[in-house]
């Protein structure tokens, strides 16, 4: 059973169509991310469902019960936002007990829930602080606890980490994660950084100018990227363009293994797509020959920047203790023949080198 | 420019210096406190001061009912309206009160204890304190993230009477406090409504005092400074506190 239903949600701004018929289903305790760039419509159809917005066409649903003209106040969702969002006149408990004062919960009662609510979040020794008393963080921690605390239907959360440095982000975002399994509410997760989409979620929803690209388990995004859009947009990818050989594909004239290519007619032009991760540096002889341009130390791994003679430039990402080459040598790049991903020539060009 | 702090003092300081001598003379080479006495002992101050304070406060929670939420309206959803507001803030300053006046008396009639009294005065004084309380509320509720509070407040269950109540006026202590001390001292100095409609305001009194006792009308300015002072002492003691 599904506990929020999002029927061909549609929103117009302006004749600017914002969202185009989005569908989309929680199960219960689901964790799902909506992924994209900024202007794609995620936020957009967080707001839809938080009901912050009316859609211009479509349902939302929840536990079945159409609520789609249910006020944001009266549809018991808890929602993180990205900006700070704390009462700065209330005290940390203040602001977790602040949706159980609205309702009408005895004193005791509500004081008891804030005070577990914020051993939850970490937050236990802070509670008489104020807002301007605590970090970003702990501020968020604060808003996650005062979300949680009217028992939520469903958890709302808008880029809640993206104000925050990089080492509280990934800190903070496993804990969401830990603390929406303990709970066991459905979420929704709104962010522009893939790998918070990749890392948290049990499903992630990749939009694309007001549409759902691609929806599924985060390992199928990255892996199986079904559209050129989702290809380009989730990691990063070298991308030629080729054309399908028997056997495999061919690029600037090599035949190369491709067993995706398995899947095409021969002669059929394609987008060719390889990670990183998946570029082995062999001899010159042993693959395709290019030249390494540069390279760059990332700590565990060092990633080459290799030119392909007449096919463009790919990245090898190795882990640092097999990183041996150096910028001018010529080396050959190969792969294992499932890594690469093919995708049919779409409408879309190529992108343009940054 | 240190030196400069003496000219400017005593350009503040010596009109209070003289005033203060003034309410204090009794005549030829006498000094003390006779003028302040008969003053404390004058009912007809007494009066006059009340029905000052009095208005004042219905001025400050008359202007505030209708502008703590029309700026927040104007600030949460159409801030395309802000030059708008702006301008029709400022039309009170523009006027001159003798043409609000005329045209508000021409205006206005209702029941006899409203119109008939000096309750009346109430429609100016919100119309004159409309630029301070305005820019006051704006700028406290331009310094708030309004629409993330609101949203938050929202999707936690709240109303917007309770929003407003429990969220946005706590937050606003300050600006609601600077608009309130602005709006007193503008009623209580307030001279050509109540004089022209006939009402025998604080300000109205002064000036017949004027015309009467010299030394009288001295202490009573100084008096006047007094109330202006203890008040915003008070909002400067409760800005502090909000801003804890």
């Amino acid at each position: 059973m599904s506990s929020l239903e999002a029927v061909s949600l549609r929103k117009v701004y302006g004749g600017r169509t914002v969202l185009a018929d989005v569908s989309l289903s929680l199960g219960e305790g689901e964790f799902v991310s909506l992924l994209g760039p900024s202007g794609c419509g995620k936020t957009t159809l967080l707001r839809l469902v938080a009901g912050f917005e009316r859609p211009d066409g479509g349902r939302v649903l929840l536990d079945g019960r159409d609520i789609t003209g249910v006020p944001a106040a009266k549809r018991n969702m808890g929602m993180v936002f990205q900006a700070y969002s704390l009462f700065p006149n209330m005290t940390a408990e203040e602001n977790v007990g602040f949706g159980l004062r609205v309702r009408g919960e005895a004193n005791d009662a509500r004081r008891k829930r804030a005070r577990e609510m914020l051993e939850l979040v970490g937050l236990g020794e802070h509670t008489h602080k104020y807002p301007h008393q605590l970090s970003g963080g702990q501020q968020q921690r604060v808003a996650l606890g005062r979300a949680l605390a009217i028992r939520p239907a469903l958890l709302l959360l808008d880029e809640p980490l993206s104000a925050l440095d990089a080492r509280v982000r990934v800190q903070l975002r496993d804990e969401i994660r830990r603390i929406q399994r303990e709970i066991g509410v459905a979420a929704l997760f709104v962010t522009h950084d893939q790998e918070e989409a990749l890392s948290i979620s049990d499903r992630v929803a990749v939009m694309e100018q007001g549409r759902i690209a691609q929806l599924g388990e985060p390992a199928a995004i990255y892996e199986e990227p079904e559209s050129l859009f989702v290809a380009r947009f989730v990691g990063q990818m070298a991308e030629f363009d080729a054309e399908i050989d028997a056997g495999g594909v061919r690029i600037a004239g090599h035949t190369l293994p491709a067993a995706r290519a398995a899947g095409h007619a021969p002669g059929e032009r394609v987008h060719f797509f390889l990670r990183p991760e998946h570029v082995r540096l062999v001899a010159p002889a042993d693959g395709l020959p290019g030249l390494v341009e540069s390279r760059t130390f990332n700590g565990p791994t060092t990633t080459f920047r290799i030119m392909l003679a007449g096919a463009g430039t790919v990245l090898a990402t190795l882990p640092t203790s097999e990183a041996r080459h150096a910028p001018g040598e010529t080396v050959g790049i190969s792969w294992d023949p499932s890594a690469p991903r093919i995708l049919k020539l779409g409408k879309t060009p190529p992108p343009q080198e940054a | 420019m240190k030196w400069l702090w003496v000219p400017l003092g005593a350009y503040f300081a010596l009109p209070l210096v003289a005033t203060a001598v003034m309410s204090l003379w009794q005549g030829a080479h006498g000094y003390g406190f006779e003028a302040y006495a008969r003053l404390i002992h004058t009912p007809e101050m007494w009066h006059s001061l009340l029905l000052s304070t009095r208005l004042a406060i219905e001025t400050i929670i008359a202007g505030l009912v209708i502008l703590v939420p029309a700026v927040f309206w104007m600030n949460l959803r159409v801030p395309t309206l802000r030059p708008l507001f702006d301008f029709v803030s400022v039309l009170p300053l523009v006027v001159p009160a003798i043409s609000l006046v005329a045209g508000i008396t021409a205006i206005y009639t209702g029941p006899d204890w409203f119109v008939g009294t000096a309750n009346f005065l109430v429609v100016p004084y919100v119309i004159l304190a409309l630029p301070y309380t305005y820019r006051a509320l704006d700028v406290g509720m331009r310094a708030l993230d309004l629409r993330t509070l609101t949203e938050a407040a929202q999707s936690l269950g709240a109303s917007w009477p309770t929003m407003i109540l429990r969220v946005l006026v706590p937050n606003l202590v300050t600006a609601l406090l600077g608009a309130a001390l602005l709006t007193m001292t503008i009623v209580i100095g307030e001279f050509t409504f109540a004089s022209i409609l006939l009402f025998n305001t604080f300000a109205v009194y002064i000036n017949h005092i004027g015309s009467t006792s010299a030394t009288r009308a001295a202490a009573l300015s100084l008096l006047a400074f007094l109330i202006t002072w203890l008040a915003m002492l008070g909002v400067a003691l409760g800005g502090r506190r909000a801003a804890r």
